[in-house]
């Protein structure tokens, strides 16, 4: 009888399991992801880059998030990065700029290759929200998955306002790049 | 043993479950714990305000070159358009270089005009206002040697007499992006007194502002209570320093335009010696051009930035 009883138990466990690492493996996220952008004008070319991003993706509702504090991004120069967040973004009143949309492909996250996507959804930054389709890339490898993405931010489009002093020594459409390996979140 | 395990585990799935109903914005703000970029930055823009240091330290491998020039006085005696209103005159003259060694401690040197006074100092950053925490703190600690000649015989009779220390602990707060407000305490230890009966250490309290009025001008307020601690029985009028100003930021530069009654600029000069008043005509104009010069070029090439 007990024989029985444990074999049942081990039964009652295993259906126990097999959804919980079904779904375990559906949600991915990091909060190192790599993020960057690049000014160009003829005068100066300005570049800086954070690690401190953090992303999600949830590949049951196809949901997907990015989000910076606009105090993480590293300057060369110090008063470069004073300005930036003084000046153009106003990083205390508003600390991050974040990304949330939904893929607009169905990926199997579970097979390994690379898959050109687009997300839709709305780019907050500087408290403007913009509606945004983003193309990007995701790279699935031994059940981590890397997003990368390239994508332009007008400066007007979140009222960032270039004084006219400067204007000739910050572009008026900020190259932004993301680079996130995300790895399945468990819990 | 077994029934108890399955229970964990039914624990172990509800939470895992829970997790997962989380929509993506709960996630984010569950991994965001971004406390490290709290700290509220910029709460002056410059190192000093008009004559008092302000909280700020040099960002780190920063080289600040600082000219201040203080002119005559405006009206009284020495003022009137026989000095173009003071503008013929140099009062005092500072040139003066800061260094962020780190992001918190800045070391700096410079030379007055004045008692032809070197000063060497260490300011650090001892606390950051962020989110949680209300206030920006600095200790600031100043050694001044007169390098002049006497100006009568054994006035330096020891060779320690031409040296002085200024001490001072700086408490500010950024109450928005506009306003800012500085407190300070400070004690000016002195070989000799002014005069005979003048006390050697001299307590001084200090108010600053600065309020933003264009994203890249500012009003600047200033005020130091250095007579405490000063005996009634004086021959000279010692005068507490006022002065009022305009701060203009042009990306590397910091202009600040002032008018003050404090003819120096160097606290080992000024705290003790403010005989001028606003009352009589002893304000005077003034101005400090700052240049920032960044020495260490980061290798990291994601934030190599050019300037053609």
């Amino acid at each position: 009888m007990n024989y029985l009883k444990s074999i049942k138990q081990s039964f009652l466990l295993a259906a126990l399991f097999c959804p919980f690492f079904l779904q375990a493996q559906s949600n991915y996220s990091t909060r190192n992801g790599k993020i960057s952008f690049f000014s160009s004008t003829p005068l100066e070319d300005i570049k800086a880059a954070s690690n401190n991003g953090t992303a999600v993706l949830l590949s049951k509702t196809k949901d997907i998030a990015f989000q910076v504090p606009i105090k993480s991004f590293q300057f060369e120069k110090g008063l470069m990065q004073e300005h930036f967040n003084e000046n153009y973004m106003e990083s205390d009143k508003y600390p991050v700029a974040k990304f949330k949309g939904k893929l607009n492909q169905d990926i199997d996250l579970s097979k390994n290759g690379e898959y050109d996507v687009t997300s839709t959804g709305t780019l907050s930054l500087h408290g403007v929200d913009k509606p945004r389709t983003i193309s990007g890339k995701l790279k699935v490898s031994d059940g981590k998955v890397q997003l990368i993405s390239n994508f332009n931010v007008a400066c007007v489009d979140h009222n960032i306002k270039i004084p006219t002093i400067v204007i000739a020594k910050v572009a008026e459409i900020i190259a932004v790049k993301v680079d996130a390996v995300l790895t399945p979140l468990t819990k | 043993m077994i029934s108890t395990k399955i229970k964990s585990l039914f624990i172990a799935l509800g939470i895992s479950s829970s997790a997962l109903a989380q929509d993506a914005d709960s996630l984010l703000n569950q991994l965001g714990g971004n406390q490290k970029h709290d700290a509220l930055t910029a709460t002056f823009k410059a190192s000093r305000i008009i004559f008092t240091q302000s909280t700020e330290t040099e960002k780190k491998y920063d080289l600040n070159f600082l000219i201040s020039h203080r002119f005559g006085d405006i009206g009284g005696d020495f003022g009137s358009s026989h000095t173009l209103w003071g503008l013929d005159i140099a009062q005092d003259l500072y040139i003066g270089f800061d260094y962020g060694i780190t992001s918190k401690l800045t070391a700096g040197i410079g030379r007055s005009k004045h008692n032809e006074l070197y000063n060497f100092f260490l300011k650090q950053k001892m606390l950051e206002q962020t989110k949680t925490f209300p206030v920006n703190a600095t200790l600031f600690a100043q050694a001044g040697i007169i390098a002049r000649e006497e100006n009568s015989v054994n006035e330096f009779a020891n060779g320690s007499d031409r040296n002085s220390y200024f001490l001072q602990a700086l408490v500010s707060r950024k109450f928005s992006s506009a306003f800012s407000l500085q407190g300070s305490v400070g004690y000016l230890a002195r070989p000799v007194g002014s005069e005979a009966n003048d006390e050697k250490g001299l307590l001084s309290l200090g108010l600053a502002g600065r309020l933003k009025v264009t994203k890249r001008m500012a009003l600047v307020g200033d005020y130091q209570f250095s007579n405490i601690s000063r005996p009634d029985n004086l021959i000279n009028t010692y005068y507490n320093s006022l002065g009022a100003g305009l701060e203009i930021e042009t990306g590397g530069h910091v202009f600040a335009l002032n008018f003050c009654n404090a003819p120096y600029i160097n606290e080992n000069n000024y705290i003790a010696e403010t005989l001028k008043s606003w009352t009589d005509g002893g304000v005077r104009f003034g101005f400090t051009i700052s240049r920032n010069f960044t020495l260490h070029k980061s290798k990291n090439p994601d934030i190599n930035s050019k300037i053609y």
